[in-house]
């Protein structure tokens, strides 16, 4: 499977540390053993459906590799794509090998209990996954049995009934997600044809004027300024997330042939990390990861860190910056925590796959 | 039964034999090779692998599992590790602690692994298709060679001996599952100097995999369908000049599809064979030419279109047998040498330029020399040429040394030391981005060493035990590099070591009879070598899929015409990722076969039930879904046997 980003993960870190922030004033202490600390979603290896959460408090330098299996005595069957909580309310998203078993679970994320889930044909192929108020926004590509990413949707789940209530078309196979002003960006995936940025109006839950983008768009997230950045192809994009309108066109230096991926914003929104990378004639990944603030008038093409990751994060909590590595999808794979001027702290073995974290 | 070839008149034409199944004796597995005259005539490699231990699987069994494919048998009565998807899904073997890629497979000496993938899917070779099941432990390369790393798993036709034997049989099973089969087997003399024989079977398989329930523990169990056909047709021309003739063609067909009701996700996979060959042997001097297409059709949804692979591979061999003579009060050493042409092709869509093609040569010089009545020696050499991955010089060496030869008690010595190689596949060579052209053939070196012994008249019946240690070291080992995308590289150096300890039991009455095979083995196969960061984390640990320790049990006790079996196997946990961090837990099933035959006036009715997973384990197969539970299956075979 492909890299894939994981920002909607801060924007709902930040939503969600919001929530247990107003919470944390009246409610008393949620009890459990994952209340609080990181959890991470692997991807594992897409034949063998061995997926998992791995969690760790802050503090510690040891994961439990496969949470959910630790508390619901079966595992999660799948490659897990994302995780995502609000409230003590979290959802996994499964992808299953087989067509018809891809699901999304509902968890406690403090104990990290089932509470059910939902299947095809609702979710088939779920991407990402946003948390807004009661609302959970899962972007799709649908079934995609041609592997051409032509179809998708963005499905709407009311989080206390645990049930789709719409499904918004989205062609080009729906991605990355972010939230601003009332509206949701959706990006397409890179294998698709997409050229635009999905604009959804979350109030009548329909798709407005798009944004056009020169190749597939990629939401980074909304900077300390509520701008929208957005990456398409070998470009990064500012965006006014009120008017639609680019306001900023930064160029990385890929030379041709490298990739962007992986953007995150850092704790105080005002830096982005990235992931340049390429394949040498052996498939050796070879590349590095890279800063640039958001008023820079162009992107620095010295490496913070010289290597590549499968995810980037960043803790809003203490500013780390959390790096998945992937040594192969046939074994565990690591968390990497680095300061935000590029140093290491250290290094905690997951699942397969590390892609994503969600910091509660 | 669309791309299977089914000739009635020839059919109606040859019903003229007996069949051979039944009239087999019920002998016990026989763990070592007899000592035989010196002079070697025909098609047996066996002969020349002293110091190996090869295990026949007894015609008792293969009646009984008829209706089975070779997994189930071998799964029961070795210590080979299957790598399963599911029932009627892809399995392949782990042999000694090896790959998939590591087990040869011969039909009638001819290797039959796909030439495309290397390996066997031993779900796609049905008992119907061959008369004869041997297993032989080890590396043997210098014999067989390439792929002859782990061990070697050999089907061979045998030629009815009775005029007449017709049979037809059906087994209904759990799960809407429905298998069949129609033998004929004759055998008619042509005139003073030739006589012919010949089998034609037919089977048709249709596992729809209807379960009660779609999970179990919360674990899929996953929808799919498996539909197998084909016909052996095997043709047998004696002389008593010392001549013979025999041609064979089994066409199998095998379709596997994966939920088959989505119409959107569907995957289908369908794998057909076409194997021919014809023998020529007129004294020492023996020919072989053989033709092989392997078809492999893929689809995902729309399976009107798939993609299609095919390969033909076109293999001539040639052999005589001599007796050199090394003094007057020494035996003669028996000598075979010869050689093996094949031509290669292969159209592959995923293949950077197709089609491909290549030859490749082999040429082998197999001695066997029993210099005194309690020694066996073989020596052996292969030189392999492949243009551009010319393996190495195969050598081996092997005996066996008769330690206690008493009328009631054998104890046997046997040793081996040899040579293995594989050659890389075609994927691995040439498929677009991945393949490398580049890649190295695999060498090892395996030893092994092991006691036997038959003690008769113990506890009113015969004892066999066999205690067999291993060490194969293979380097150069080839790894779809899943840190580079899956592109092959020639990263690993594996140990497979371990032990395996048999035992048999077999005792007779007038109307009774029982009879034990148990055999329990350990296999440590890891990783020496780190070639990069992370590999530190897999250096030293199990390989995935192959679990340490296997045990298997066969119990069976048969008064007259009934019998009542019961197998047990069970496997360690099975690591699914190369730094073992994750495992499918062990398990072990317990499988119960009774089955009666009646006669009457020369027609026989064999009525079968067998209940699979009595206990109803659970356990997951390589994609993490469930296997089924308990399940049953009746069968009836009906059965006619000229005297």
């Amino acid at each position: 499977m492909e890299m894939k980003k994981q920002f909607a993960s801060s924007i709902a870190v930040a939503i969600s540390a919001a929530w247990l922030w107003s919470c944390n004033q009246s409610d008393p202490a949620p009890k459990g053993d994952y209340v609080s600390g990181v959890f991470v979603s692997n991807e594992g290896n897409f034949n063998q459906n061995n997926g998992a959460v791995s969690f760790f408090p802050r503090e510690r330098t040891t994961a439990d590799a496969d949470i959910f299996a630790a508390v619901n005595g079966a595992a999660l069957k799948g490659g897990v794509q994302d995780f995502v909580s609000a409230n003590g309310k979290g959802i996994i998203l499964v992808d299953n090998s087989a067509a018809g078993q891809d699901k999304v679970e509902f968890v406690d994320s403090y104990t990290f209990k089932s509470e059910g889930s939902i299947g095809a044909p609702d979710i088939e192929n779920p991407r990402e996954a946003l948390i807004i108020g009661s609302r959970a926004y899962v972007s799709c590509w649908g079934t995609n049995a041609d592997y051409k990413y032509t179809t998708g949707y963005v499905a709407v789940i009311d989080m206390n009934t645990k049930k789709v209530t719409k499904k918004i078309n989205v062609a080009d196979g729906p991605e990355n997600l972010a939230n601003a002003n009332g509206k949701l960006f959706v990006g397409t995936t890179a294998y698709g044809a997409g050229n635009k940025v999905t604009v959804i109006n979350l109030a009548t839950e329909e798709a407005g004027s798009p944004i056009a983008t020169q190749g597939a768009a990629n939401p980074i997230g909304i900077d300390a300024n509520g701008k929208l950045w957005v990456n398409a192809g070998n470009k990064v994009l500012r965006i006014n997330a009120e008017t639609s309108v680019t306001e900023a066109t930064l160029t990385i230096a890929t030379d041709g042939y490298k990739s962007p991926d992986n953007f995150a914003l850092s704790a105080d929104l005002r830096s982005i990390f990235f992931v340049l990378s390429w394949y040498d004639n052996t498939n050796k990944e070879r590349g590095a990861t890279y800063k640039f603030g958001i008023g820079d008038a162009q992107i620095a093409t010295t490496p913070l860190i010289p290597r590549t990751f499968s995810g980037l994060a960043v803790d809003p909590a203490q500013g780390l910056l959390y790096a998945g590595v992937t040594p192969s999808y046939a074994q565990a794979g690591y968390a990497v925590r680095y300061r935000a001027d590029g140093s290491l702290v250290d290094s905690i073995k997951v699942g397969v796959a590390p892609k994503g974290f969600f910091f509660q | 039964m669309k791309r299977v070839v089914t000739n009635q008149g020839f059919l109606i034409k040859l019903i003229i034999g007996v069949s051979l199944a039944y009239a087999l004796p019920l002998h016990a597995q026989q763990d070592s090779v007899a000592l035989e005259p010196v002079l070697i005539k025909g098609f047996v490699p066996q002969r020349f692998m002293s110091g190996l231990k090869i295990q026949a699987i007894d015609s008792a069994t293969l009646v009984q599992t008829r209706f089975q494919n070779i997994g189930d048998i071998l799964a029961a009565f070795t210590p080979i590790a299957f790598r399963n998807y599911g029932p009627g899904q892809l399995s392949t073997a782990s042999f000694r602690g090896t790959s998939a890629n590591h087990t040869a497979v011969l039909w009638n000496g001819l290797n039959i692994n796909a030439p495309t993938l290397g390996q066997t899917d031993f779900s796609t070779i049905p008992v119907a298709g061959f008369d004869q099941l041997s297993v032989q432990y080890g590396s043997a390369a210098s014999v067989i060679g390439s792929d002859a790393v782990g061990g070697s798993i050999l089907l061979d036709s045998r030629a009815a001996v009775r005029p007449l034997h017709a049979s037809v049989g059906i087994q209904r099973e759990s799960f809407d599952n429905d298998q069949s089969r129609v033998d004929l087997r004759y055998a008619v003399p042509l005139n003073g100097e030739w006589s012919f024989a010949g089998k034609t079977t037919l089977y048709d398989g249709r596992m729809n995999n209807h379960y009660r329930k779609p999970y179990r523990q919360g674990y899929l169990l996953l929808p799919t369908e498996t539909f197998q056909q084909g016909v052996a047709q095997d043709l047998f021309f004696n002389s008593n000049k010392d001549r013979e003739i025999s041609a064979h063609v089994w066409l199998t067909d095998n379709k596997l599809t994966l939920t088959p009701e989505d119409a959107q996700g569907r995957e289908m996979t369908r794998t057909t064979a076409y194997r021919t060959m014809v023998r020529y042997r007129a004294g020492t001097l023996a020919l072989r030419t053989a033709w092989v297409r392997d078809i492999i059709d893929y689809a995902k949804g729309d399976i009107s279109d798939p993609d299609h692979s095919v390969t033909d591979k076109v293999a001539t061999r040639v052999e005589k047998d001599f007796s050199f003579n090394i003094g007057a009060n020494l035996n003669p050493v028996s000598i075979k040498t010869g050689g093996e042409w094949t031509h290669y092709r292969s159209s592959v869509p995923g293949y950077a330029q197709s089609p491909v093609s290549e030859n490749r040569t082999d040429v082998f010089l197999l001695t066997r020399w029993q210099p005194a009545t309690r020694l066996t020696v073989s020596a052996n050499l292969r030189q392999g040429l492949v243009t551009g991955f010319n393996p190495p010089f195969t050598p081996s060496v092997g005996a066996e040394y008769g330690l206690v030869q008493k009328a009631y008690y054998h104890l046997t010595l046997k040793g081996s030391y040899g040579r293995s190689y594989r050659v890389p596949t075609l994927n691995e060579r040439y498929w677009k981005d991945l393949g490398n052209p580049t890649i190295r053939p695999e060498t090892g070196w395996n030893k092994e060493a092991g006691l036997e012994q038959v003690l008769k008249n113990a506890f009113g019946g015969t004892w066999r035990t066999s205690a067999t240690f291993y060490h194969n070291r293979v380097k150069d080992w080839t790894y779809w590099n899943p840190s580079r995308n899956y592109r092959v590289e020639n990263l690993q150096q594996v140990l497979a070591r371990g032990l395996e300890l048999q035992v048999g039991f077999q005792k007779q009455s007038a109307s009774w009879r029982s009879g034990l095979d148990a055999g329990y083995a350990w296999n440590k196969s890891s990783q020496e070598k780190a070639y990069d960061n992370y590999s530190q984390d897999i250096v030293g640990k199990q390989l995935v899929f192959v679990p340490e320790h296997t045990v298997n049990a066969n119990a069976f006790i048969q008064y007259k015409a009934t019998r009542i079996t019961s197998q047990f196997q069970a496997a360690s946990k099975r690591y699914t990722t190369f730094d073992n961090t994750q495992f499918l837990d062990g398990y072990g099933l317990v499988n119960l076969l009774a089955e009666t035959t009646f006669s009457f006036s020369g027609m026989q009715a064999r009525v079968q039930g067998q209940i699979r997973n009595l206990t109803n384990t659970f356990y997951l197969n390589v994609r993490n879904n469930a296997m089924p539970g308990r399940s049953f299956a009746v069968s009836l075979t009906f059965s006619y046997d000229s005297q």
